[in-house]
C-alpha cells in the first residue's frame, strides 16, 4: 500500500516536471527577469562631426509670466570654450529696461509676477529685440549648476516676463 | 659645382610644390568633410517614465542628406523583453500606455540598443514629424510604453 502511493507519487511528480517546465520556460522567455540586474550600456558616437561646432549644453523652452513669452532658449559651447546663451524662435513684449539674467529654477521670486526684494540672479544683458533669435556671452565663471534659469526681467518694475528651466541637453 | 646648386635647388622646388599642393588637398578634405558631417538640429525633448525609471533626452538631427537620426543621450531606462524605440502620432504618452488598445500610430525605430547609453536610430524616410510627435521606449511583448518623451522645435 505504501509502496503504491509512494510509487503514485513518484509517476505525479514527474507529470509535473513535465508539465511545468514548458510553463516556467514560457514565463522566462515572456519576462526576462534575468534583465532586473543585466544592463547594457551602449555609447556610440553622435552621427555628424561636430568637434569644431558649438555644442549644446543646456536647452529649456521659455514661458511666459508677467507677458506672454515662448521660444527656446540654449546654452552653447563654442570650440573655443566660450559659452554663450542663444533665444531661438523668440518672442516676448517690449518694455523698458528689460534684461537678460540667470536665475535660481527654485527660487520662489519666480512664480510670481513681479517679484519682492532683489532677484539673485547673473545679469547677461539688456534684451537685444523682444523677437528674433539673439546670443548673449557668458562670463566663464557663471555656475551654471546654481544659476540653471533664464529669466526675461524687467528691472525697473521687477517684473518677470518669463523664463525657461535649463534642462541638460 | 653650379649644376649641383641647380639640382638641389630644382629638387626643392617640386618638393615644396608637391608639399604645398598637399596641403592644398588637406585643406580641402577637412572642409570637405566638416560639411558632410554638419547636421541640423531638429527638435528635442526630456523622457519621463516612473513606472520603468524612464530619463534622458531624446533629440532629432537631420543630416545634410535629408536623413533623421534620433539620438538618445544621457539615457536610462529599465532592461526588459522586446524593448523597441518608436514614434507615436501623439502630443504625449502616460506612464504604461497601450498603443495597441488605444489604436495610436506607430513609426518603429528599431530594437532597443540598450538600456544604458547615448545610441542613434535612423528615423525611416518620409516620416510626418508633426504627427509623431513622442518618442516611446514601448515593450511589444505586453505593449506597455515604458517612458515617453515629447518633442518640441529646438
Amino acid at each position: 500500500m505504501n509502496e503504491q502511493i509512494s510509487s503514485w507519487f513518484l509517476r505525479r511528480k514527474w507529470l509535473l516536471v513535465a508539465a511545468g517546465l514548458p510553463i516556467l520556460i514560457a514565463a522566462w522567455w515572456a519576462f526576462r527577469p534575468e534583465k532586473l540586474w543585466i544592463n547594457q550600456k551602449v555609447n556610440e558616437a553622435a552621427p555628424f562631426v561636430s568637434t569644431g561646432d558649438p555644442q549644446p549644453l543646456y536647452t529649456g523652452r521659455l514661458q511666459g509670466r508677467a507677458h506672454p513669452t515662448s521660444g527656446r532658449a540654449t546654452i552653447y559651447k563654442s570650440g573655443d570654450g566660450r559659452q554663450y546663451l542663444r533665444l531661438t524662435d523668440f518672442a516676448t513684449s517690449n518694455g523698458p529696461d528689460v534684461h537678460v539674467v540667470l536665475a535660481q529654477s527654485t527660487d520662489q521670486n519666480l512664480k510670481q509676477d513681479i517679484v519682492k526684494g532683489q532677484l539673485d540672479s547673473v545679469e547677461l544683458g539688456p534684451l537685444k529685440g523682444n523677437m528674433g533669435d539673439q546670443n548673449y556671452d557668458l562670463s566663464g565663471s557663471v555656475d551654471l549648476g546654481k544659476y540653471n534659469a533664464v529669466v526675461i526681467y524687467c528691472e525697473r518694475f521687477h517684473a518677470v516676463f518669463g523664463f525657461a528651466n535649463l534642462e541638460q541637453f | 659645382m653650379v649644376g649641383k646648386i641647380r639640382i638641389a635647388a630644382a629638387l626643392a622646388a617640386v618638393t615644396l610644390a608637391l608639399g604645398l599642393q598637399a596641403f592644398a588637398q588637406d585643406s580641402m578634405n577637412h572642409d570637405g568633410m566638416k560639411h558632410e558631417g554638419q547636421a541640423q538640429t531638429l527638435e528635442t525633448g526630456t523622457f519621463h517614465g516612473k513606472v520603468h525609471s524612464t530619463s534622458g533626452r531624446a533629440t532629432i538631427y537631420q543630416e545634410e542628406g535629408g536623413k533623421l537620426i534620433l539620438r538618445l543621450t544621457n539615457f536610462k531606462t529599465s532592461n526588459g523583453p522586446d524593448v523597441h524605440v518608436i514614434l507615436v502620432a501623439a502630443k504625449d504618452a502616460d506612464d504604461d500606455a497601450n498603443f495597441l488598445k488605444s489604436d495610436t500610430q506607430r513609426v518603429e525605430l528599431g530594437k532597443l540598443k540598450g538600456n544604458e547609453g547615448d545610441q542613434n536610430y535612423e528615423v525611416p524616410a518620409g516620416t510626418d514629424l508633426s504627427r509623431f510627435q513622442t518618442v516611446s521606449i514601448y515593450c511589444e511583448r505586453f505593449n506597455a510604453n515604458f517612458g515617453a518623451a515629447p518633442l518640441e522645435k529646438f
